[in-house]
């Protein structure tokens, strides 16, 4: 009784604080002291200090600046302006064209990089305007890019799942293994979504005058913009799986890879690398910090007995596994709507992953259930990452209403997707095991 | 009047056997306290990283912790001696024999004693395998291997040739797989099984010469210890030497049978011959040396070496 | 007063923007591990630690501008829409909280800090550098934090004060 108080105690006030505005660091670091000593004692408050210490020099949090580093220094290296030309070019034809091409966009980016800013902020500048001037319904053209940007979260490299992978001790090569199918399957919803609603209602996407065909030499010659993406791609996930790099080191590698994109487009610059090197010391910072307020948040919770509590609890029910699995995933997507999605997978993965183990599930294919909450995350109102990206971009005339109206059938096919990988699991790891098997 | 309460983090994960043998060692302490001790047992990272666990309960964070001295000794070089040594000796039952006969024990609680803490008692048990895609018959086939070892190892094993990195254990089975090292230390024969490595690595090399035996240690804050009554500091010792009987013999037991395992999942079993290994334990005599850094950690060495002398390891 | 908190900020900015390049340095230490390792076949025992050891320091100094950036993550629903005291009210505790951080990490973090440096503690790795001058990066970070926290709060009572 005394450890649900806690459990309480420490939520209720976690989400008081949080609705102050405050940083979410701060939040958790504060309510984590604040209970350490009124629970624990105050010589307990050392635990923060010693967990921080850890993070100070984990191998595998350190992929989170390079990746982050490599997605800025892509976007200021115009080969997605290049990439989003050629698309324009192939997809124009086609019923709500610009919207499938974004979705095709999206998940190249996601390959390269691990982060979702650099998708959803270049999309937002260069798909959104083109769209909109053609007459695209805002909110579809909206919700692709939204949903679209989220891609990087499940598609490796992905700094999300580096962190559930830390935290769960699973191998990182593995769990990024395990996001390619479902990454590979939720992108061609989204443009089967896209396809069916403009056939319906070809208003949607109103699709330009036949009247100036282009040629197919021209076609073929952007069909160039493809060599760099895909040199990158290889020469990340490429040093992963041919065993020349962790997943850390590949990270380094795929800054080297961007860093030549950049010097190919004539845009690498010493004043390029310093404001890349800027807006990624503010995300990883941002994380980071995180990170220390979340681990000591957790350490008072399991502790002074909160997490055996709740394991107890669900030990108890007598609900069938699916339910509790269920249970358990609404938690997610609920906490979603208002947490950091790195915040979530250092509170929850912790306590749900005994209980994951307990009831006899692979935590491999829990993984990708979590990364596809997060991509919900990602796109829910009040707190979500792409929401704020967008944000900055939106054009005169299109409000945040808009926003959240175009989100809400991606949304829902992410749901779909998500009951589909927990009724068919095979689905999920089959790629890591045919991986593992050819090593046999 | 109510009992004492205690925290005590382990070093294992939650669920593994040598964590349900840490449980056992809180219920065996009630039981022999009629309850007046009674210790809450955490997994290893539950409250802090398993390395920082030191620092935690020298400032009073939790009373006690189960640790591997391997991780402090950084601080503290004699650690590296109480806690395994590469070459060192081969049978568990002549590693406890050092601690208990041959002044281990008073060393062991002399390395302890400066930063506030109380050295209990150890759990002994004996190797961890060596796994690798390629064979390796000879100590020097070791020569010339990429290989992830840590601690001590990590020096010991470079002084034989092998080219070492620090990869995190996380990524043991992937570097194996992909080809990144050829031999790698991980955890016990049955943990490696379960994480998969025989999937990788068709050869598994018997002793595990990186760390032949192995000492995890019962340590307690001094102040919560000096507050116990006789009868709960006796329970301690008693539970404490319990255990490490009753979870070296489940390893013997359990090794046999993971053995098996590897070998029916096509995997080729090498013994190493002990004329091989002692020779080179004479050679690594000179690498202990070197880690010896202090009068403590010398004279703990020195002492294990005149054991090996009297028992004629070297 | 106003003046102080302005120092305090320049000097937070100014350390910002020298950590930042820490990552290009990182990169360089892990490139350099890939390409010992698979084109020479001899890992260094240093370059992938020295990069985990610059690691801490790289963020931790970024997160004292960062609060005045107002850049860590938030929610702000609320604070978005308030207006007057109210608002400097919300404004002030979340300040109060990063100060609270700053300053628990601060006084707890020493002492880890000069036990290290008293052991002169290692890693024990085969590169097995001593770690106190890594580890002495938290006790820094919180103490800028918590002056960050503190400048800010002169900050935002001043802009209150001319508001009436
Ligand atoms: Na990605
Ligand atoms: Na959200």
């Amino acid at each position: 009784m005394e450890s649900t108080l806690i459990l309480a105690f420490m939520f209720l006030s976690l989400i008081a604080f949080m609705l102050s505005g405050a940083g979410l660091a701060f939040v958790l670091g504060a309510i984590a002291f604040i209970s350490t000593i009124l629970l624990w004692g105050p010589s307990a408050l050392i635990v923060a200090v010693l967990n921080t210490f850890e993070t100070m020099t984990s191998e595998s949090l350190m992929a989170i600046p390079l990746y982050v580093l490599m997605a800025s220094i892509l976007q200021k290296s115009s080969i997605i302006d290049a990439l989003y030309d050629a698309m324009e070019t192939w997809f124009s034809g086609v019923n709500g064209g610009l919207a499938v091409g974004t979705i095709a966009i999206c998940t190249l980016l996601a390959a390269m990089t691990g982060v979702v800013g650099a998708a959803v902020a270049a999309m937002g500048i260069l798909a959104l305007p083109a769209m909109l001037s053609r007459g695209y319904y805002p909110p579809l053209a909206l919700g692709a890019i939204c949903a679209g940007g989220t891609l990087g979260i499940l598609i490796p490299p992905s700094v999300v799942t580096i962190v559930y992978a830390i935290t769960a001790q699973i191998s990182i090569g593995k769990m990024f293994a395990a996001g390619i199918v479902p990454g590979i399957i939720l992108a061609s919803a989204y443009v089967l979504y896209i396809l069916v609603r403009t056939w319906l209602n070809p208003a949607l996407a109103p699709k330009p005058d036949q009247s100036v065909p282009i040629p197919l030499r021209v076609k073929l010659s952007k069909l160039k913009s493809l060599i760099l993406p895909a040199f990158v791609v290889v020469g990340v996930l490429g040093s992963i799986y041919a065993g020349i790099a962790t997943p850390t080191e590949a990270a380094a590698v795929g800054v080297l890879g961007a860093a030549i994109s950049a010097i190919v487009t004539r845009r690498l610059s010493a004043s390029m690398l310093s404001e890349a090197a800027t807006d990624t010391l503010r995300v990883t910072a941002m994380i980071l910090w995180i990170t220390i307020g979340a681990r000591a948040f957790i350490s008072v919770f399991v502790a002074t007995g909160g997490a055996d509590s709740l394991l107890g609890f669900v030990e108890n029910l007598e609900a069938s596994r699916w339910l509790i699995l269920g249970v358990m995933v609404l938690v997610l997507v609920f906490l979603g709507l208002f947490l950091d999605e790195i915040g979530i997978i250092l509170l929850c993965v912790p306590v749900f992953l005994p209980i994951i183990i307990a009831l006899d599930f692979d935590p491999l294919w829990f993984g990708v259930l979590f990364m596809i909450t997060a991509q919900m995350a990602y796109i829910t109102p009040p707190f979500g990452y792409t929401l704020f990206y967008l944000k900055g971009v939106l054009p005169e005339g299109i409000g945040i209403g808009q926003v959240y109206r175009g989100v809400v059938p991606f949304f829902l096919i992410q749901v779909v997707v998500l009951i589909l990988f927990a009724v068919f699991p095979g689905l999920v790891t089959w790629l890591p095991e045919a991986l593992n098997a050819n090593a046999r | 009047a109510d009992g004492t309460k205690w925290r005590m983090q382990a070093l294992w994960g939650g669920g593994t056997t040598p964590m349900i043998y840490e449980e056992a060692f809180c219920a065996r302490v009630a039981e022999l306290t009629n309850g007046s001790l009674e210790i809450t047992p955490f997994a290893g990272g539950q409250i802090v990283p398993s390395a920082q666990a030191f620092d935690a309960v020298r400032g009073g964070a939790f009373e006690m912790m189960k640790t591997f001295d391997g991780y402090t000794a950084g601080k503290i070089p004699a650690h590296g001696f109480s806690s395994t040594v590469p070459f060192g000796f081969p049978d568990p039952d002549q590693y406890e024999a050092w601690f208990y006969e041959r002044g281990g024990l008073e060393l062991a609680r002399e390395s302890y004693a400066p930063a506030g803490l109380t050295y209990i008692a150890p759990t002994v048990y004996g190797q961890e395998p060596m796994h690798s895609t390629v064979p390796i018959r000879t100590i020097a086939d070791l020569n010339g291997l990429k290989g992830r070892f840590v601690g001590l190892a990590a020096a010991v094993m470079g002084d034989f040739g092998v080219a070492v990195s620090p990869l995190p254990t996380s990524e043991v089975y992937s570097a194996l797989d992909k080809g990144l090292i050829e031999v790698a230390d991980r955890g016990d024969i049955k943990a490696n099984y379960e994480e998969g490595l025989q999937e990788v690595a068709k050869y598994l090399i018997l002793p595990g010469i990186h760390q032949p035996t192995t000492a995890t240690s019962y340590v307690a804050n001094t102040r919560a210890y000096d507050a116990l009554d006789d009868q709960q500091k006796a329970a301690l010792a008693v539970a404490a030497r319990e255990i490490s009987g009753s979870l070296r013999q489940n390893i013997i037991v359990s090794d046999g049978e993971y053995l098996k395992k590897y070998q029916d999942a096509g995997v080729e079993i090498i013994d190493l011959d002990p004329v091989d290994i002692a020779e080179a334990r004479n050679q690594a005599v000179e690498s202990w040396k070197k880690a010896a850094t202090d009068n403590l950690s010398t004279r703990m060495m020195e002492s294990q070496v005149a054991l090996m002398q009297e028992l004629r390891l070297l | 007063m106003i003046f102080l908190c302005q120092r305090i900020t320049a000097l937070n900015r100014l350390l910002f923007t020298g950590a930042k390049w820490l990552v290009y340095a990182i990169v360089l230490l892990m490139l350099w591990e890939v390409l010992s390792r698979y084109l020479f076949n001899s890992p260094t025992s240093w370059a992938p630690e020295l990069a985990t050891l610059t690691f801490g320091p790289y963020f931790l100094l970024g997160g004292p501008y960062l609060l005045h950036l107002g850049g860590h993550v938030a929610v702000d629903i609320i604070s978005e829409k308030a207006t007057g005291s109210f608002a400097t009210a919300l404004k002030l505790a979340g300040l109060v909280l990063a100060a609270v951080t700053g300053a628990i990490l601060l006084w707890f973090s020493l002492p880890l800090v000069w036990q290290s440096f008293s052991y002169g503690e290692t890693s024990y790795s085969a590169f097995n550098p001593v770690i106190w001058p890594a580890k002495a990066f938290l006790p820094l970070a919180a103490l800028l934090l918590l002056l960050q926290a503190l400048a800010d709060v002169g900050f935002t009572l001043s802009s209150q004060k001319e508001a009436a």
